[in-house]
């Protein structure tokens, strides 16, 4: 059976976890990664715009860091209280070549482990997890050098009211999701099982991707040239100049 | 809707897909400058910055040269080719809206 790498990481700030994702997407060493976001953060795609999507006074207001990701998709606020985020880093063989099945296997390799506390997910196209039609994971895809990254968040608890203050939710989208509410759109595993022991979430979700992939994964650590490039993109990451462009 | 400074913005939600926002300036019939928004997917996602700068110049009939040149050397996911046309003409016909 194939071995892939479990990097089980704490909580860092937004600029260090964006740049430990792309850190591992150039080494494309098979990888799950999980990770917390200390402070809480928001990250936008790297197409959106950020005053477009992002209410920054009120973010300055919290302490909440602003980073803009590698990859596209939309933003997303990372409680450092109510979310755990995974990635998921291998060579595009390793992955179906269509984007949404390749989308499509590794969230539903999530909702499989989350099947494991108890909740009953399913991967709602394009690239959402939901429990009951409501969104419970997001996640973002990109590829490049021949190797794939995906990263997305799973909520163990929700501040809506908090989340919604941060972000500015289309009022398109929602006409098209056809629901007034966005809070209404959104649940977490609180919400769905009570209380949630993070350890066994992950291994819950450890589960998930080893059965759902067919891998074994053993606990690890980044390597030294994956740990000196950090330090490089950290720069950017936190940097006005790729934050606000666009 | 037409902003401030002559800026010209569409946007469109894509069935079962994603957002494509854009916001341009037009000049002598021409895009002077354009940018596009959103939360689709397109890898790599750096050459949206070369498909703005192609785009720089370019009259409206001539777009579609410019797509079928830029495209192919993508992958996209959440949205397609035909919807950033399409978020162009919703921008560019709130200018002859107002004219």
């Amino acid at each position: 059976m194939e071995k892939w790498r479990l990097l089980v990481h704490g909580a860092r700030d937004a600029f260090t976890n964006m740049a430990i994702d792309e850190s591992l997407l150039i080494s494309g060493k098979p990888t799950i990664r999980f990770y917390k976001w200390k402070p809480s953060a928001i990250s936008i795609g790297y197409f959106q715009g950020i005053e477009e999507e992002v209410n920054l006074k009120e973010c300055e207001k919290h302490g909440i860091d602003v980073v803009r990701r590698i990859s596209g998709g939309g933003a997303v606020f990372h409680d450092e209280k109510g979310e755990i985020t995974y990635s998921l880093i291998a060579p595009e063989e390793m992955l179906p070549e269509n984007i949404l099945a390749s989308c499509d296997k590794i969230c539903s390799s999530i909702a499989h482990g989350l099947g494991y506390m108890g909740v009953d997910a399913e991967f709602s196209p394009l690239n959402d997890i939901v429990v009951n039609g409501r969104k419970i994971s997001g996640s973002a895809q990109t590829r490049r050098q021949g190797n794939v990254l995906q990263h997305g968040t799973i909520l163990i608890d929700l501040n809506a009211e908090l989340m919604f203050s941060l972000l500015n939710v289309s009022a398109k989208k929602i006409e098209d999701k056809g629901i007034k509410k966005a809070s209404k759109r959104v649940t977490c595993l609180q919400a769905e099982v009570g209380k949630v022991n993070e350890n066994e979430l992950i291994k819950a979700l450890v589960r998930g991707f080893e059965e759902g992939f067919g891998i074994q994964l053993a606990e690890g650590k980044m390597d030294d040239e994956e740990m000196s490039r950090v330090k490089k993109l950290r720069e950017k990451y936190e940097s006005r100049e790729w934050n606000f462009k666009r | 809707m037409k902003a401030g400074n002559g800026i010209l913005k569409g946007e469109l939600k894509v069935k079962g897909g994603k957002l494509v926002k854009c916001s341009l300036s037009v000049k002598d019939g021409a895009i002077e400058q354009i940018k596009f928004t959103g939360d689709f997917f397109m890898y790599p996602e750096e050459k949206i910055e070369e498909l703005e700068k192609m785009l720089e110049g370019v009259r409206v009939e001539e777009i579609t040269e410019i797509f079928d040149e830029f495209f192919p050397k993508v992958r996209i996911f959440g949205a397609s080719k035909q919807d950033f046309f399409d978020v162009i003409s919703i921008a560019i016909k709130n200018l002859k809206g107002d004219n």
